[in-house]
């Protein structure tokens, strides 16, 4: 997808770290916090980085935690009769968890999504994006595709993934789930962490400091539940060539890994031929935040740019994996202008964005 | 949701699954060359429509430059029904999970196609609403368009899809 003219208008982020941009930025800043156990079963439990607890049901901290992030972001500077993005791999089934058997899954898949317009007071129309991991990224291209048309001039995504003893669950069971810690690219990775997140990116036509110059989609069903290189590669070559950018022009690549032992490898070993012997700057956050899942896209997104701004930066503090040829930055790349935002996940879907630093 | 794409788009194929074969499993294993196994019902049926339709169309394969666009109000209900029943249990099995997810869907549908490609999962309570958000950025080689659910309380199962291309 060629973008001309979208820009970030506003961001909100509420996570593990913190409950918007600024403090989440100053936990990243003194190294993080620690994940949570989860009990899923008994005698099962995963750490998983989670909010920091509320009162209310659910459905009430939902609804609190999306106006907030939203808030943060500008959200109703430009009004509400846009488009609204809810990108979600997990939707409200961490409500349903709570109901008896039989009232469970008596509504639908856009029930979450009405959740989030309900506490926005939102009027335009809302869509909900469910491609696991890449949920997000692809609520961002298709909220690019509304305003490129000129069918909107602004739009709203909130990538949202909150608490559920299913997902963890379900992660646990296909055994991609980390007893200690997400390391990723890390010496001894063991698998991912799950996270909490709620992030709010307000997209629009008027010229701001980060403009999303392009993006690739590109979904491979020959591995579902892991990386395919192949499908790395093209994605990172779709969306270099729809920002009209070759290799040489990223200053930095804000990574997938998550901490799995082969799919953190496949990654490092595409991103290698993609960028040949000039692979730049690499920069991890799941090791802060988590695996945000459906989140994760707009989370790592908005994170990353609040890091950039505020002059912090993410430090892995642990060992990388010295076979894997690669090394994370340890601080913001000088000059940096064109910033890669990949995402990999579950169900062979590789997304990517290329993020422009307008005043660089 | 019919597809509403009149003005400005060619339908090359339409197919909807109805009424379902009583042998529609079969058929999807004898046209694929292989037996499905631990992907769902809600998936198969995706893949059944997906490949009925693109051979609808004449094209042995989805176009690389062609989008895949899946809507779908109530998923993988009953695996996900499932799913959670087994959360209870303290025994949620991984592939009753993955058959819940939307992405493995799609990323079965792209394969049954011989396809790796732009493909996603939205939905949106007003039809018009998601084929306009569907027909947005499309390129020449079109998109592959389904809408699939599976049978409850007394619905008919449903697996239609449209092959559309720019006219």
């Amino acid at each position: 997808m060629s973008i001309e003219g979208v820009y970030v208008a506003g961001m909100g982020l509420a996570c593990a770290l913190g409950d918007d941009l600024a403090s989440s930025v100053a936990a990243l800043a003194r190294g993080g916090v620690s994940p949570t156990p989860v009990a899923v079963s008994q005698g099962v439990q995963w750490p998983v980085f989670m909010l920091p607890p509320q009162h209310g049901s659910w459905a009430e901290r939902l609804e609190r935690t999306v106006r907030s992030v939203a808030a943060e972001a500008g959200e109703g500077a430009g009004g509400r009769s846009g488009p609204l993005f809810v990108a979600s791999s997990s939707l409200d089934i961490g409500d349903m968890e709570h109901e008896v058997q039989d009232l469970r899954l008596g509504g639908d898949l856009q029930d979450f999504a009405g959740l989030v317009a309900r506490a926005l007071d939102w009027q335009g129309p809302v869509f909900t994006i469910s491609t696991a991991c890449t949920s997000a990224l692809n609520a961002v291209l298709a909220a690019c595709d509304f305003i490129r048309s000129g069918e909107a001039d602004e739009a709203l995504v909130i990538g949202a993934e909150l608490g559920n003893r299913f997902t963890v669950a379900g992660f646990g069971a296909m055994q991609l789930l980390s007893p200690d810690g997400a390391r990723p690219f890390g010496a001894g990775r063991n698998g991912l962490v799950l996270g909490e997140a709620v992030a709010a990116l307000r997209l629009g036509s008027r010229a701001a400091r980060w403009r999303i110059a392009g993006g690739s989609n590109v979904v491979d069903g020959r591995n579902p539940s892991g990386t395919e290189a192949s499908a790395v590669i093209a994605m990172c070559h779709e969306a270099l060539a729809q920002s009209g950018l070759n290799p040489h022009d990223i200053d930095l690549i804000k990574v997938q890994a998550a901490g799995s032992p082969v799919n953190d490898a496949i990654e490092a070993e595409a991103l290698k031929q993609v960028f040949s012997d000039s692979l730049p700057p690499l920069v991890s956050l799941k090791s802060l935040l988590g695996h945000t899942l459906g989140a994760s896209g707009a989370a790592e997104f908005a994170l990353l740019v609040a890091c950039i701004e505020a002059g912090a930066w993410p430090s892995a503090g642990y060992a990388l994996d010295g076979e894997l040829g690669i090394a994370l930055s340890t601080q913001a790349p000088a000059g940096l202008r064109n910033i890669l935002l990949n995402v990999v996940g579950f169900g062979g879907g590789h997304a990517s964005l290329v993020l422009e630093d307008c005043s660089a | 949701m019919n597809a509403g794409f009149a003005i400005g788009w060619r339908t090359v194929a339409h197919f909807s699954a109805d009424p379902l074969p009583a042998d529609w499993r079969d058929r999807l294993a004898q046209r694929l060359g292989r037996r499905l196994r631990r992907v769902g019902l809600w998936t198969e049926l995706a893949m059944y429509g997906a490949r009925c339709c693109l051979d609808a169309a004449g094209e042995g394969a989805l176009p690389a430059g062609a989008r895949l666009r899946v809507s779908s109000m109530r998923g993988a209900w009953g695996a996900t029904h499932a799913g959670l029943a087994q959360l209870d249990a303290g025994a949620l099995m991984p592939f009753t999970f993955m058959q819940g997810q939307p992405a493995l869907m799609l990323a079965e549908v792209g394969r049954c196609l011989e396809w790796q490609g732009d493909a996603s999962f939205a939905l949106c309570r007003d039809p018009g609403q998601l084929v306009r958000l569907s027909r947005l950025g499309v390129g020449r080689a079109g998109m592959l368009l389904g809408v699939v659910e599976e049978e409850r309380n007394g619905e008919k199962p449903r697996s239609e899809w449209w092959r559309l291309v720019p006219a």
